[in-house]
């Protein structure tokens, strides 16, 4: 099947979302969708999927003229949509999931359980993926459940499926896999349309590329013809930094301090220290507990056994209270799910850490927290219409620098981010970048979690990797590579010196 | 466009729509005006056209008495905003109303078997010491129920709904025969007239519902009572003592389930044992949710709950006054908490 979209344009009130594009995808091809946020990729996506009518502009499929009022309509004529939030029921079974809203029932009108798993099997096989219908959902890694959606889409004979940042939350062995799973696909005329940022894995397994920025077409192409920084150029419209932010800080005294922390199945004997002005890095692959480890020193992930000590002194923090007066700052990774508060206006969001030190004779004193609010912001170039506008408003990467600011007002002495660039364009990651590198030269002791090791070596001075809860290695220098890091993640042993 | 627009729509209607869209407490008092002009009309037909002063007369008496009458009530369910938009719900409110309520009156009864009577204390400080003790008792229950939901991790339905079984039977199987007189001074705490006219638990429920809008809007307690009910996991990791928040939002609202004890047992110088707050939770629940409060937390305001109860009260009042069976009437208030949530759904499209 032939997907053809030809001069699409659409506008939310005097805002043009979207001007004179052209996209389309063949049978037997993965066609990246890049852009920014905001770039108008989701847009364009949602009219193809029946979720938004184009102002104009004309789809076509095999030629003939096709419009689509509602998901279903698209789903019928075989456009499936798999959205970055997966859809699926954790406590069902893989098989009542795919099957969902079109069970299978027997004459009696029972659902009919053999024959829902026989037909899960057939996909499964064609997909050349092992997995047991009957398997829970939740019991899935992130990677199958990526892959339970895409065998849903085929369950729907789907000729065209979109996947919206399918590998945000997959780490690097799961994204083989789905990535795999692609390709047999391609194989067999199934047409992909592939939306990422992360543009290497663009490069390995996309056939050909189109970029909108600010709702427009700048570029598209064989991806074969492109390299990445052709492609994060025309993105972001500039050249983009991939060099090294590392750079010779002062570095002052020890601020926090770990010793044999262990907590049972999560991470256990981690030991570290960061200096006053100095950028640490933890990485490794998904169920490394770092996540867990830095919670549980913010004082939000239950008992453990060893020893804090921040400035030198011994504590045990016991809730998130006491450890941000103690200085211990935590930005979360999940931003919908930890970082951001959905009810409340951007300033809220941005200055809930602070209240508590801006009250004037018990009540809230607003005018100095939207003041502190504003310099943060200012600085972070978060950009909004109002900071008394709703939070979810904003992109995704300007959230982000409003969960930032709710800490840098708080001044911590040492402070966490966890993931701190997920779902974020490249502006933004490169100012939030700017943020951290910033804070370090102001003396703040700072870890930096990230599942991304191009992230952790440009920040970082220095990188423990872990694996499986443990400390596999500490990189520095010149030591600090990809290559290095992804040995010790994946379990290589640690180089003598 | 814009131009274009505004021919086919006066601006005003434009201006009222995006009102209409925009503020919940807008349709909800839209809501309650119309009923009060229903009601108006409900009143005007019923009483005779002597003169226009006896008219006015009748109606603000009517007004009155139902303020008065839902006083108990609101100030309940002021409470319960805090609660609800924490994102929990507490059925104890009742209970711990009637609990409150017969400990007033075992201490204060000048008849057999007053405590305070019986150790010799009477007159103001008896009543002082009542108030005090009945106050304390009444967030000592509420912070109970804190205790089970924050540092027992129990959900709110839940250990509320034990609650309210525990204090009730209690409460019962305590007073099974108790007759009870109140000193005069007591009930004046209701009953003090002001230019002829009660107006004292008007004013009690005026009152507290400023200070709780206040405390929603410009402390640190009430706003964390908000992101607690939006996001309980950011708001913790914000740095924010969560188990703290809520402890405190159900003992506040024991604090003021009490309040409403004193001001209702102090009114009608009784109390039924068998049935009084029976029914609270129900009517102080569907008050805050008429009144715009979301169900699943975070969003939520005082004064929507002030003309919940008002819509509500309203709407007993003009059932009452055009005559309808009062069997009836618990199907109109089950209609118009339907109705104000399918009115609120349209809003958020």
């Amino acid at each position: 099947m032939t997907l053809e979209m030809t001069g699409i344009y659409k506008s939310f009130g005097a805002n043009d979302v979207l001007r004179n594009i052209d996209f389309s995808v063949k049978a037997g091809e993965i066609c990246a969708l890049l852009g920014e946020n905001g770039a108008g990729k989701s847009t364009l996506m949602n009219i193809l999927g029946g979720v938004l009518p184009a102002d104009a502009g004309t789809v076509r499929l095999d030629g003939r003229q096709v419009q689509f009022r509602t998901p279903a309509e698209s789903l019928d004529a075989g456009i499936a949509f798999i959205h970055q939030e997966l859809n699926l029921v954790n406590d069902l079974a893989v098989f009542e999931n795919m099957f969902i809203g079109r069970e299978l029932k027997t004459k009696a009108g029972f659902l009919d359980a053999k024959a829902m798993c026989g037909r899960c099997r057939e996909v499964f096989a064609r997909m050349d993926v092992d997995l047991d219908p009957r398997a829970m959902v939740r019991d899935l890694d992130a990677s199958y459940k990526q892959i339970v959606e895409i065998a849903r889409a085929l369950l729907m004979e789907a000729s065209v499926i979109i996947m919206d940042e399918p590998t945000t939350s997959l780490t690097g062995p799961e994204i083989e896999r789905v990535f795999d799973m692609m390709r047999t696909l391609q194989s067999q005329g199934v047409a992909m349309v592939f939306i990422s940022h992360k543009l290497q894995e663009v490069m390995s397994v996309c056939s050909r590329y189109t970029v909108l920025r600010d709702g427009a077409m700048v570029a598209f192409g064989q991806v074969e013809d492109t390299s990445v920084d052709e492609l994060a150029r025309h993105m972001v419209g500039h050249e983009v930094r991939t060099e090294s932010l590392r750079q010779e800080r002062e570095l002052g005294p020890e601020v926090l301090r770990v010793e044999n922390l262990s907590q049972e199945r999560r991470f256990q004997n981690i030991s570290f220290q960061v200096r006053a002005g100095e950028v640490l890095g933890f990485t490794g692959l998904l169920g490394d507990g770092r996540s867990e480890l830095f919670q549980a020193i913010f004082g939000s992930g239950g008992r453990y056994q060893g020893q804090v000590y921040v400035e030198g002194r011994p504590v045990s923090v016991r809730g998130t209270p006491q450890a941000v007066e103690l200085g211990i700052g935590y930005v979360p990774r999940d931003r919908k799910e930890n970082g951001i508060i959905k009810d409340m206006d951007i300033l809220e969001n941005g200055s809930i850490v602070t209240w508590p030190k801006r009250v004037k004779l018990g009540f809230i004193d607003w005018k100095d927290v939207r003041e502190a609010f504003d310099r943060q912001a200012a600085g972070l170039k978060v950009k909004m219409d109002s900071p008394k506008a709703p939070i979810g408003s904003l992109s995704g990467g300007n959230q982000q620098k409003v969960v930032l600011a709710k800490w840098l007002n708080a001044e911590p002495k040492a402070l966490i981010f966890d993931n701190p660039t997920q779902g974020v364009d490249v502006g933004a990651k490169e100012d939030i970048y700017d943020t951290i590198l910033d804070l370090a030269g102001k003396g703040v002791a700072v870890v930096v979690l990230s599942s991304e090791a191009q992230e952790i070596v440009r920040l970082c001075d220095r990188a423990l990797v872990l694996y499986h809860g443990q400390v596999q290695g500490e990189l520095s220098g010149d030591g600090l590579n990809d290559q290095e890091i992804m040995r010790l993640a994946t379990g290589g042993a640690a180089k003598a010196g | 466009m814009e131009r274009a627009e505004a021919n086919e729509t006066p601006r005003w209607m434009a201006r009222l729509r995006d009102l209409w869209r925009t503020n919940p407490l807008f349709s909800t008092g839209m809501a309650l005006v119309v009923m009060i002009i229903v009601q108006t009309a409900a009143l005007a037909m019923n009483s005779s056209f002597d003169s226009f002063g006896a008219w006015f007369q009748n109606w603000l008496q009517n007004w009155i008495s139902l303020l008065r009458g839902n006083a108990g009530i609101g100030i309940i369910a002021l409470g319960m905003t805090f609660v609800i938009i924490s994102g929990g719900i507490d059925l104890s409110v009742g209970s711990v109303y009637v609990t409150v309520g017969a400990l007033l009156m075992v201490l204060l009864n000048t008849g057999e078997g007053g405590w305070l009577a019986s150790l010799g204390l009477g007159g103001v400080p008896a009543i002082i010491l009542a108030l005090v003790l009945a106050l304390a008792l009444g967030s000592l229950l509420g912070e109970g129920n804190g205790l089970l939901i924050s540092y027992g991790r129990m959900p709110p339905f839940i250990a509320t709904l034990g609650s309210m079984q525990i204090l009730r039977s209690v409460t019962q199987y305590f007073m099974k025969t108790q007759k009870t007189e109140l000193p005069d001074a007591y009930k004046s705490i209701a009953r003090f007239s002001i230019g002829g006219q009660q107006l004292m638990p008007i004013l009690y429920w005026a009152l507290l519902a400023a200070a709780m809008y206040i405390i929603s809007q410009k402390t640190t307690f009430g706003r964390y009572v908000f992101a607690i009910g939006s996001n309980e996991r950011t708001t913790r990791l914000s740095g924010v003592n969560v188990r703290k928040v809520k402890r405190r939002v159900y003992a506040l609202t024991g604090f003021l389930v009490a309040v409403a004890a004193v001001i209702q047992t102090s009114r009608i110088g009784s109390m039924d044992y068998a049935s009084a707050g029976s029914g609270f939770e129900m009517d102080a629940i569907a008050s805050v949710i008429v009144g715009g409060t979301s169900m699943s937390g975070g969003r939520g305001s005082v004064v929507g709950t002030v003309l919940g109860t008002l819509i509500v009260a309203v709407m007993n009042n003009l059932l009452n006054l055009i005559g309808v069976d009062p069997y009836l009437s618990a199907a109109f208030k089950g209609a118009i908490i339907i109705g104000a949530v399918l009115l609120q759904r349209k809003e958020k499209a």
